[in-house]
């Protein structure tokens, strides 16, 4: 029984704390819903999990089956059983998407899954996903619309077969079609291996198609109330200012999100630096 | 397969060839062209390594200079290329040891065209001075270098188009990048384009990047140590060079070679 335990978590982001004492408990099998206001630490807590170099956990500890994740390195974590699709999954030129999966799949086996096994099952995951059939053979993510990123985290997710998944707002740029595509592949995956999940979206749309047993909102770095469904009923026809009331709490006020978009080689000329 | 171990004079064959030089001395390699020969050249050992080749009219030669040697090699070389003659030169630059090479590459005759390209995996240092120089009407010359520098390595890649007074109708144009994953950046292009003629056609690009920490972190995310999206991002940056070569078992060759090498890393 694998078991995710945060405990009194503190993450920074450059000098500046984020979460301020996180407690949750993930057990296998468990769906969670992760809402709160833009801003708040959501995205920020799933990072620390996995271990995104930029967030640095000040305090606290976070087991993972009994393991201490915050001595593990990424990848580590990722073969520890995590999985995380990302918000904004990066486009990596010049790597097909087979060589990427075959590669992060033969890391968690002792012998290279064999070409043919490998092939079948791709193709099999790709029309269950409903994505086009030469994906296998493009760039990863590379000129991707939103949603087929999104689409391909999952595909990535069924390969690779986590023990825990955490979906940070796979749902946006889905449309409806999509949107359920997406929500079946989860689904079936759940029943079929336990996989737990925590789910981070912000319309409630989500949550009926793939529905979580715990919520827990997160506002200013502290989860401030937890429950099951009807609290994300509640916050779905409410809104959150009647938790900010009755808990006593102020957001954090949304920041506008730098991302900067540097890709593979990026041109230096007009740095100045290519001509020293 | 063919060894070289001293001071060669080769009239290359028509069609496909292999050479391996493994000498103990400096050497000196003339080499003529008059058909079409496509010619794999592995470098085991050598000292320092002169090259000199005459590409007659009409000829198409392919080479591809292959760097296998564990020691430091200096290159000299140079190339021309006469009336309506192709010279196609791919340089595989990814063993450990250090090289510095000088290339000149002479289109001397009208329709004279060249095709230079390299793909290099820095550990060491490399350095590179290139030059392709259209010394008459209606030549074409064209370099395409590629380069990922890993942590210790130092590439250099000094690459100069050059068209002369009169050689009207001339294109020259050149592309260099270079990736790196070494925290200090250690790498320079110097492109250079040298024109003395108004009616003609000439380009440089160049990029020049640290590879993104995201994209590390998110292959990270997937299993992969550090090493491995290492290998992963280099194959995808470096096996583009294959398209420059136009021969199906030398670019084979090439692309064998580079893979062999990334699934070392």
């Amino acid at each position: 029984m694998k078991t995710l335990e945060i405990k009194n978590l503190h993450v920074s982001v450059e000098g500046k704390e984020i979460l301020k004492g996180i407690d949750l408990t993930i057990r296998e099998n468990e769906i969670h819903a992760l809402m709160g206001p833009n801003g708040n630490g959501k995205s920020t807590l799933l990072s620390a999990i996995m271990g995104h170099p930029k967030y640095t956990v000040t305090e606290g500890e976070i087991l993972y089956d009994g393991k201490n994740l915050l001595e593990m390195t990424v990848d580590e974590r990722s073969r520890a059983g995590l999985f995380l699709a990302m918000q904004y999954p990066q486009e990596i030129p010049g790597v097909t998407n087979s060589d990427f999966l075959r590669a992060a799949m033969n890391v968690r086996r002792e012998r290279p899954v064999p070409l043919f096994t490998f092939i079948k099952e791709m193709e099999k995951t790709i029309e269950e996903l409903q994505m086009k059939p030469d994906l296998a053979h493009r760039f990863l993510n590379e000129g991707f619309s939103g949603g087929e990123k999104k689409r391909n985290e999952i595909v990535q997710m069924k390969m690779l077969k986590p023990s825990l998944s955490m979906l940070d707002e796979i749902d946006s740029g889905l449309d409806v079609d999509a949107l359920k595509i997406v929500a079946d592949a989860v689904n079936k995956m759940h029943e079929e291996t336990g996989m737990s999940l925590i789910v981070v979206s912000h319309y409630d749309r989500f949550y009926q198609l793939v529905v979580p047993q715990f919520a827990h909102i997160l506002v200013n770095g502290v989860i401030v109330t937890e429950g099951g469904t009807e609290l994300i009923d509640r916050i779905n026809s409410e809104g959150y200012d009647w938790i900010y009331k009755e808990f006593g709490v102020v957001p954090e006020a949304e920041e506008e999100v730098k991302r900067p978009v540097i890709s593979l080689g990026s041109c230096a000329v007009n740095r100045g630096n290519a001509a020293k | 397969m063919k060894t070289i171990r001293e001071t060669t004079r080769i009239v290359l064959p028509e069609g496909y060839s292999e050479y391996v030089l493994d000498a103990d001395r400096d050497v000196e390699l003339h080499l003529e062209g008059s058909a079409k020969s496509d010619v794999y050249l592995r470098i085991e050992r050598a000292g320092n390594v002169t090259i000199s080749a005459d590409i007659h009219t009409g000829a198409h030669v392919s080479f591809l200079v292959w760097n296998a040697s564990e020691n430091p090699v200096t290159f000299q070389e140079d190339y021309t290329v006469e009336r309506d003659a192709m010279l196609r030169i791919a340089y595989g630059e990814v063993n450990a040891a250090a090289m510095h090479r000088k290339g000149s590459v002479h289109l001397i005759e009208e329709g004279a065209g060249a095709l230079v390209s390299s793909a290099s995996l820095v550990s060491d240092e490399k350095d590179f001075e290139l030059y392709v120089i259209n010394e008459a009407p209606h030549t074409e010359g064209i370099l395409q270098n590629y380069a990922v520098v890993l942590e210790g390595g130092k590439f250099r890649m000094d690459a100069t188009g050059k068209i002369v007074k009169g050689a009207h109708g001339a294109q020259s144009h050149q592309t260099s990048r270079a990736l790196c994953f070494d925290e200090k950046q250690n790498s320079t292009i110097l492109p250079k384009l040298l024109i003395d003629e108004n009616d003609v056609q000439a380009s440089h690009a160049t990029t020049l990047g640290r590879v993104d920490e995201e994209q590390m972190y998110y292959m990270q995310a997937r299993g992969l140590t550090v090493r491995q999206c290492t290998s992963l991002i280099s194959a995808g940056y470096l096996l583009p060079v294959t398209q420059f070569i136009e021969d199906e078992t030398l670019k084979a060759t090439l692309r064998e070679e580079l893979e062999k090498k990334m699934e070392e890393l």
